[in-house]
């Protein structure tokens, strides 16, 4: 995907974002009730952040078909999308998921070895290598989820989810 | 000169055995992570914040300063090895670091590197004990109207000089920041707003787990979606860490110069370490006997672009202090842990703790002098580090991002705010929207708003105090002429005496 249609799409959700923020603060509870000065309604900044950003938006939009450098640029390129989407997966399933639901200690341990393990674990190597992958990220997750722990619920007094 | 009187005061205060040993691990800690790509300094003070809770608020913040003077200076180590800038602001660094790495003299490099920052640091805590005290006392007089356009200004400047590709990505990371400012209970009617029937929205959306999605797992992010550097191992003989004395005399008014450019960079609010370098290293080109010496090896090069960033520490904490507005990302976040251990920057700091500028410069200080201590003799160490698979490293980052926000306030939605702005971090950072701004908006968002509202109470309404009085009035100037300078036409009008000027010096 390049800059321009990358830009162009922003442009479209920042442009509704705006006008969500103008009909919100427009629609917001101007307090009448409480007599407070019209000029300090609470929904002011919000609309004045809308249009703003709706202009902003508007003018990202128009700049998209100027013929820049930047404009036809890639966007997302580069990069490896498999380490990517493997690692926005196991990090999301860890933070949103495990976390509260299994143990601290637990939830750490699965997270940090699976993720080590996923990165670092040779498939076409020795076995010795592999045993060796193995171990270093089942170690691995043990110190971090044990010492994390111990550092924030005796240290910090912190209650570990 | 009160202000160097506080300092030495200060340095007497922090001289003592256990704030020693915290300042040892907090600037080695800050090195180790400023080097490593992936992990910058507003991440590293991010997550130093939530392991400082239960400490008391001097060893606190000195913790925090100490890992925010390491990590930017740790940087430049795989800026010269890798090629790849640790932190943003070591990316000027690496033009001229990596060919000297490449040559076979990366501990020079590493030499001079440590010397230009540490100098640079000295610069700025210089100016940050004289300015200091005076801008507060200033801002004693500034009012609702005058905060309302320090805010607008700050934003602006900090879009403007940020962006990477048009300044309209950096007006809009902005307001994104505002607009998140927005969520919860405002701060004169108590009304919540966009709460979108969420209740644990009601409070607003905390700084700290905001600061560690942005930058702490966008860059666990980042780093698994870039691919590795290669490290430079090529060794001369003649190789070593101390800088020549005659080289960094001979480059005098080059440090001078980056260290007060740094430091004026700091000032401004939200520009962070990167446009000091930069700046610094663009001052040092153009001013050069060596002119192409720079970009393969250039050792004046090298130290202007480390003077700068490192400059910027000390300088950015000026506003931070004073203003309660950062001059960077990370001080961004020193605010939010400075308001965490009870302390309140802003223009009462004088008033309210008249020593503290002179406590948080000799914080830096002695950073500066652990951080020389580390930088000129753990130089094979360092190389070890760069070699960490990020396979073993990124997983210890991410469950201290995800512990560390959730210790803040102990609630499981803290961490899918931290999620929510990794992920929008990351395709935002993609598509070339500047962080800092964005950080700017959050943290002056209620500033602004309140200013705002406020300022029109008092007027009754009326919007020409906003615009009449004096300092206010100088601010209207500066947004009007920072936003006309993107025209060209105005550009040129704009800097046509200073070409002429230029021209002549040259001649």
């Amino acid at each position: 995907m390049h800059m321009a249609l990358a830009d162009r799409l922003s442009a479209l959700l920042l442009f509704m974002l705006g006008l969500a923020l103008l009909v919100g603060g427009y629609t917001m509870d101007r307090l009448e009730i409480r007599q407070i000065h019209p000029a300090s309604i609470p929904g002011l900044v919000p609309m004045i952040l809308g249009v703003l950003l709706a202009l902003c938006a508007a003018l990202l939009f128009r700049s998209t078909y100027k013929a820049e450098d930047r404009n036809a640029a890639p966007v997302l390129s580069g990069g490896s999308w498999a380490r990517l989407g493997i690692t926005t997966a196991i990090c999301t399933v860890y933070a949103l998921g495990l976390v509260g639901w299994l143990p601290y200690f637990w939830a750490t341990f699965v997270f940090t070895a699976c993720f080590t393990l996923v990165f670092s674990f040779p498939i076409d190597g020795a076995r010795r290598a592999q045993l060796t992958s193995l171990a270093g990220a089942l170690a691995l997750g043990f110190g971090v989820a044990l010492g994390s722990a111990l550092l924030f619920e005796k240290l910090f007094l912190v209650r570990l989810p | 000169m009160s202000g160097l009187g506080d300092l030495i005061t200060g340095l007497g205060t922090l001289l003592t055995p256990m704030m020693l040993f915290h300042a040892a691990w907090a600037t080695l800690l800050g090195i180790v992570v400023g080097s490593l790509p992936g992990l910058t300094a507003t991440m590293g003070v991010a997550l130093m914040t939530t392991l400082t809770y239960s400490l008391d608020s001097t060893a606190a913040i000195f913790v925090l300063i100490c890992m925010y003077v390491g990590a930017i200076y740790g940087g430049s180590r795989s800026a010269i090895l890798l090629n790849i800038p640790g932190t943003p602001a070591s990316a000027a660094t690496s033009l001229d670091g990596y060919p000297l790495a490449k040559q076979g003299r990366a501990g020079y490099a590493m030499g001079l590197a440590t010397a230009g920052s540490a100098l640079g640091t000295l610069a700025g805590v210089f100016m940050l004990v004289l300015i200091a005290p005076p801008l507060a006392e200033a801002a004693l007089n500034f009012g609702s109207f005058e905060f309302f356009w320090l805010a607008v200004f700050g934003i602006l400047i900090s879009g403007q000089l940020t962006a990477d590709t048009t300044p309209l990505k950096g007006y809009i990371a902005g307001l994104l920041g505002l607009a998140v400012a927005m969520i919860g209970s405002e701060g004169i009617h108590a009304h919540v707003r966009f709460n979108l029937g969420v209740q644990d929205l009601n409070a607003g959306i905390a700084l700290i787990p905001a600061m560690v999605g942005a930058f702490g797992f966008a860059e666990v992010l980042t780093a698994m979606w870039n691919k590795a550097g290669e490290l430079a191992v090529k060794k001369d003989k003649s190789d070593r860490t101390i800088p020549d004395l005659a080289d960094l005399w001979r480059y005098k008014f080059t440090i001078a110069r980056s260290g007060l450019i740094g430091t004026l960079v700091g000032i401004i609010p939200g520009v962070g370490e990167d446009i000091g370098a930069w700046a610094s290293y663009a001052a040092a080109r153009k001013t050069s006997k060596e002119k192409e010496k720079f970009g393969h090896g250039s050792h004046e090069g090298l130290i202007a672009a480390e003077t700068g960033n490192s400059a910027v520490v000390p300088g950015s904490l000026i506003p931070a202090i004073t203003l309660a507005v950062p001059g960077s990302a990370s001080s961004a976040v020193l605010i939010a842990a400075l308001f965490i251990h009870g302390i309140r920057p802003g223009p009462l700091i004088m008033i309210e703790q008249p020593h503290f500028v002179g406590l948080i410069s000799a914080m830096v200080v002695i950073a500066t002098v652990f951080m020389a201590f580390y930088g000129l003799t753990l130089t094979k160490a360092f190389v070890q580090v760069l070699r960490v698979p990020y396979s073993y490293l990124m997983p210890v980052v991410f469950v201290l991002c995800v512990i560390g926000t959730y210790a803040l306030s102990q609630r499981i939605f803290d961490i899918w705010i931290m999620v929510f702005f990794g992920l929008v971090g990351f395709v935002l950072r993609q598509m070339k929207y500047p962080m800092a701004p964005l950080v700017l908006g959050i943290i002056l968002g209620d500033l602004l708003d309140k200013s705002l509202r406020r300022g029109l109470t008092l007027s009754d309404g009326e919007l020409a105090p906003f615009f009449t009085r004096p300092v206010s009035a100088v601010f209207v100037a500066l947004i009007v002429l920072s936003i006309a300078m993107n025209l060209p036409q105005v550009r040129r009008v704009a800097l046509a005496p200073f070409r002429r000027l230029g021209a002549r010096l040259n001649a």
